[in-house]
């Protein structure tokens, strides 16, 4: 198992190297822990607080764990004019989780993103890395099935 | 360098800042985020002005706008007012109940419209002030914390601060009275955390907290032997050992 | 000898999600049966052709065949009547709305009309291949550049082509280089800003993964006009793929001598990082871009002092956008003069756009500056799906505005979109229809912003907060007299007062749709209907009995089993059972489910 200490290790005591730092902990354990943070402001002796903003300033961090599996759906433009969040009620529907939040299994959780460049294939829902276009409500059904969820029903 | 503002001719240095060409002046502009000890913010956007160069008039934030040649400036401008006032309606939004942005509101004319939705307990407007301050002279106890609408000032965790010494420059620079300080038998208590206040020796006054001291002498390197003394015992004092000297150097 | 055939298979984003890669693995494999045959297979796989909407694309070359949608199922056909045999499968060519098939993609309306420069290379080669980069005359530019050309000769060059900032704001490049070369500091930085945020806009991501090499070669030329040793190209966390590409074409640059210590053995060095976004759209803000690379929150700063003279920590900094740092090597080769050659007056050139929403050829498409919208939308999009009615077109992301019906013939250029009260942005240009509700995208775009601001100055922050509070009450029926004068209140305010390039643009999208869609914030305000049939609390849908035709389409499709009736007999909706998705009235072929 990758240790916080080999990660941020790996990258010189320099203080721009804080949010690539960052990322590459939340990659390794789908969120920021406590001590990962504390390691860091000791390593690039930067105060916690900078960092603590930083880690609720960017988007791709996150403080609270997050699920096995990640469903982004898209709600770029695109796809919200081809009803996005038609998707979103959908999801709620099979697994009661809304934007932000995490099944009880933890499983899965859900989020929206602005837009992942997709937009030709709109409306867009990413599991994990992988992609889905053209999603309809019946799609959503069979692609969270694929993971093993829908226990819920 | 001379510069016009509001028809008032002024001199001033290149790089200056317009803001404190326009004080120096005595010409008034409204600002929230500004301290002269601090690095100027331009957050809170009250203080911006006109600037009329060759013609073109252009609104800029006259506390970090720097002076570089002959210009003409407008601090009270119809269109200024109407934006510092529908700017204070915002504020006011936010912080219906805070009587410094009450009175500010009040003096542009600032009415909230009743749709708006408020939480009366606020006071803060989130200009970063005190996040500057514990910066440069607490210890980078706080910071602000997410981002948009949902910004805020905390400290990690939302929980006492390990590195807060609970010296209060946040309060002490807050344009809005909003953090709450209480000092009561001897003891502060400052985001959620308490400290133990330190008598001054001579005079007997509360005067700074336990780990201020501490923080203090581990940067300057002072001995933690020295005397417990109060800025104002301490002046009187050196003063005092000033006058020793001398009187030694006399004999 | 034996022919040589090139499959090309489109793996850009939107085709690796239409399943791209397995056609591509399976092709592999194929390619490499020995056989009796006279043919030499060789199969690439390339960046996104930009006709995502027909994917995953295929292309056989020499033959200058192009399938579309190609399924795995197809691929033996392919590879006996098409490698091996030269015969076109009719049923994969490209079919245009009449339903005319076109053998080669390039005759096709869609890229018949459109000038390849940014985006020349991509869909032709693959990008993990530097080889097929040199090929197409690349890094020819930066020989001239470090051999041949004084920094003043770059300059002129630049200068001459009169391109303009494709990021945004349309700032003239060459002023931008020459400013940072004016200030004597060294260190000085070359940057690239790839964290291309508009909801709606892919070219950036398509260049960084199809055409890596153009970008550093780009950053390269302007390194040695202003003396710089040290690049970055932040890109947004999002773009895995464009990631790694950019990463391996740094490698191969390096190993090939074109980046690093003594380029060329020119005596020259520079050397490019990657950094990648933490996810905030404020961070495509020059001045937040730098403040994150140097490893902190994306706040922006004021520019009295332009980032050129103090950029990144504090030193002279150029920071150009994806598509600018692809062009910059053809302007050097081929001269200023014959970039200057395409465009408008005063906008010098092509744009790359991406054409989405509801149009059909949905994809990226490069045309000249000055390209009408009617051509872009009409003739190169091929219209509006499903025939309906066109209503905008949206330009230049959160900070843009929406362009309505009337405005249709406008030459698309940085300042007709400027006067139109939206701006170029990074090239989103994103299609509505009768079915999009213009005070709903009022609203998308202000909820975005409302998370995206930095949250730094109150205009901005507090500006778009309340905007968001108004606009959705009007979208759910709590919409009030004196609301629109209030969102024009606070528009006004915000435009001029916020800090950054974000917050004053923030109105935009607000003050465009009021100006060229009021009636339809009344009809919500006054008459709580929403005309379009998308804001859920103003709609109703119901079925016109004398169009129905009972194919039951709608019933099929109704995810709330809301709709009864027999077949070939007017169906009903069970208005209290509906949740107004609009499956109904986007499935119904005879227009018989309407609006109320």
């Amino acid at each position: 198992m990758i240790e916080i200490k080999d990660i941020i290790e790996k990258y010189p005591r320099e203080k721009r190297y804080t949010l690539a730092m960052l990322q590459d902990v939340q990659k390794q354990f789908n969120y920021i822990p406590r001590q990962a943070l504390m390691m860091i402001s000791e390593y690039v002796d930067t105060p916690l607080s900078s960092l603590y903003s930083m880690a609720t300033f960017y988007k791709a961090l996150s403080l609270k764990p997050k699920g096995k599996y990640i469903i982004k759906v898209c709600d770029g433009t695109a796809c919200h004019i081809r009803s996005s969040m038609v998707l979103i009620d959908e999801i709620y529907n099979i697994l009661k989780i809304r934007i932000g939040e995490t099944t009880e299994d933890g499983m899965f959780s859900l989020e929206t993103v602005n837009c992942l460049g997709s937009c030709a294939i709109a409306p867009v829902m990413v599991v994990n890395d992988k992609y889905y276009g053209k999603v309809t409500p019946a799609m959503v059904r069979e692609i969270i099935k694929e993971y093993g969820g829908e226990k819920n029903e | 360098m001379i510069i016009k503002i509001d028809g008032k001719e002024c001199t001033a240095q290149k790089g200056e800042y317009l803001l404190s060409i326009a004080r120096r002046n005595g010409i008034e502009i409204p600002t929230l985020c500004h301290s002269d000890a601090l690095p100027g913010i331009g957050s809170c956007r009250l203080c911006i002005v006109e600037v009329v160069e060759k013609g073109r008039s252009r609104v800029v934030t006259s506390c970090i706008f720097p002076v570089m040649g002959e210009i003409e400036v407008l601090t009270n401008s119809k269109k200024i007012r109407n934006m510092r006032k529908t700017l204070l309606m915002l504020y006011l939004a936010r912080v219906p109940e805070n009587e410094k942005i009450k009175k500010l509101a009040e003096e542009y004319g600032a009415v909230v419209p009743e749709r708006f939705s408020a939480d009366k307990s606020e006071d803060c407007i989130l200009c970063g002030l005190c996040v500057k301050a514990c910066e440069s002279l607490g210890s980078s106890a706080i910071s602000t914390v997410n981002r948009g609408v949902t910004k805020k000032v905390s400290t990690p965790y939302d929980e006492p601060s390990k590195e807060c010494i609970g010296c209060g420059s946040c309060a002490y620079v807050c344009p809005t009275n909003a953090m709450k300080i209480k000092e009561k038998d001897g003891i502060r208590t400052i985001w959620n955390k308490d400290f133990k206040l330190i008598k001054c020796e001579k005079c007997g006054e509360y005067f700074a907290t336990k780990e201020q001291i501490e923080y203090i002498n581990k940067k300057k390197g002072f001995n933690l032997e020295d005397e417990m003394l109060c800025d104002k015992c301490k002046k009187k004092k050196a003063g005092e050992r000033l006058k020793e000297v001398f009187e030694d150097y006399r004999e | 000898m034996s022919d040589r055939k090139i499959v090309k298979v489109c793996c850009g984003t939107g085709c690796l999600a239409n399943g791209s890669g397995v056609l591509f693995e399976k092709l592999l494999e194929k390619s490499k049966i020995k056989g009796d045959f006279a043919v030499d297979i060789l199969v690439k796989s390339t960046g996104c052709n930009g006709l995502c909407e027909k994917g995953p694309l295929i292309k056989i070359e020499p033959d200058g065949i192009t399938y579309c949608k190609v399924k795995l199922s197809d691929i033996d056909e392919i590879y006996e009547k098409t490698i091996l045999k030269g015969e076109a499968i009719e049923r994969l060519l490209f079919s245009d709305s009449s339903g005319k098939k076109t053998k080669s993609h390039k005759d096709t309306e869609f890229y018949k009309r459109q000038v390849k420069l940014a985006l020349r290379n991509i869909g032709e080669i693959d990008p993990t291949c530097i080889e097929d980069y040199i090929e197409r005359d690349g890094y020819k530019a930066i020989y001239k550049a470090l051999f041949e050309m004084t920094p003043e000769d770059i300059i002129k060059e630049v200068e001459k082509s009169k391109i303009r900032g494709r990021g945004g704001a349309g700032f003239l490049t060459y002023r931008k280089w020459m400013g940072a070369k004016k200030v004597d500091s060294f260190p000085k930085y070359v940057v690239c800003n790839g964290d291309e945020g508009d909801p709606g806009a892919f070219m950036d991501r398509s260049v960084m993964e199809g055409d890596p090499h153009s970008i550093i070669e780009g950053m390269i030329i302007c390194a040695r006009y202003l003396d710089s040793h040290k690049g970055y190209i932040y890109i947004r966390d999002e773009y895995g793929l464009a990631i790694k590409n950019m990463k391996a074409a740094i490698e191969d640059a390096k190993n090939h001598g074109y980046l690093g210590k003594n380029i060329l053995g020119s005596g020259f060095d520079f050397d490019i990082e990657i950094v990648r976004g933490g996810g905030a759209f404020v961070c495509g803000e020059s001045t937040a871009l730098m403040s994150s690379i140097e490893g902190k929150v994306g706040e922006p700063r004021a520019k009295y002092i332009h980032s050129n003279e103090k950029g990144l920590w504090g030193q002279p900094t150029v920071l150009n956008n994806v598509e600018t740092w692809a062009n910059i090597p053809l302007i050097i080769l081929k001269g200023g003069e014959w970039f200057a050659g395409y465009g408008t007056e005063n906008s010098k050139g092509t744009k790359v756009f991406s054409l989405v929403g509801k149009v059909k050829n949905t994809g990226l498409v490069e045309v000249p500056m000055g390209t009408t919208l009617r051509e872009l939308i009409f003739d190169i999009g091929g219209g509006i799906i499903g025939n309906k009615k066109f209503k905008a077109v949206q330009t230049g992301g959160p900070s843009g505005g929406c362009i309505p019906e009337g405005l249709l013939d406008l030459k698309v250029d940085f300042d007709t979109l400027t006067e139109a009260g939206s701006m170029m942005g990074s090239g989103g240009m994103i299609v509505m229809d009768e079915r999009t509700c213009m005070v709903d995208v009022a609203r998308y775009y202000i909820k975005f912003l409302s998370e995206e601001s930095c949250g730094k100055c109150a205009p901005c922050r507090e500006g778009i907060k309340r905007m968001l509070e108004i606009l959705t009450d009007i979208c759910e029926g709590r919409g009030k007299e004196g609301d629109i004068e209030l969102l024009e209140e606070i528009c006004s305010m915000v435009e001029s007062a916020a800090l950054c390039g974000l917050g004053k643009t923030a109105p935009n999208p607000v003050m465009t749709t009021l100006k060229y869609f009021k009636d339809e914030y009344i009809e919500h305000i006054e008459n709580k209907r929403c005309p379009a049939g998308v804001c859920k609390n103003l709609t109703t849908f119901f079925i016109d009995s004398e169009k129905c035709v009972g194919c039951g389409l709608c019933r099929k499709n109704c995810p709330a089993d809301c709709i009864s009736g027999e077949i070939k007999k007017p169906h009903f909706i069970d208005a209290s059972k509906c949740i107004k998705c609009g499956s109904c009235i986007e499935n119904c072929r005879f227009s018989a489910v309407k609006v109320k």
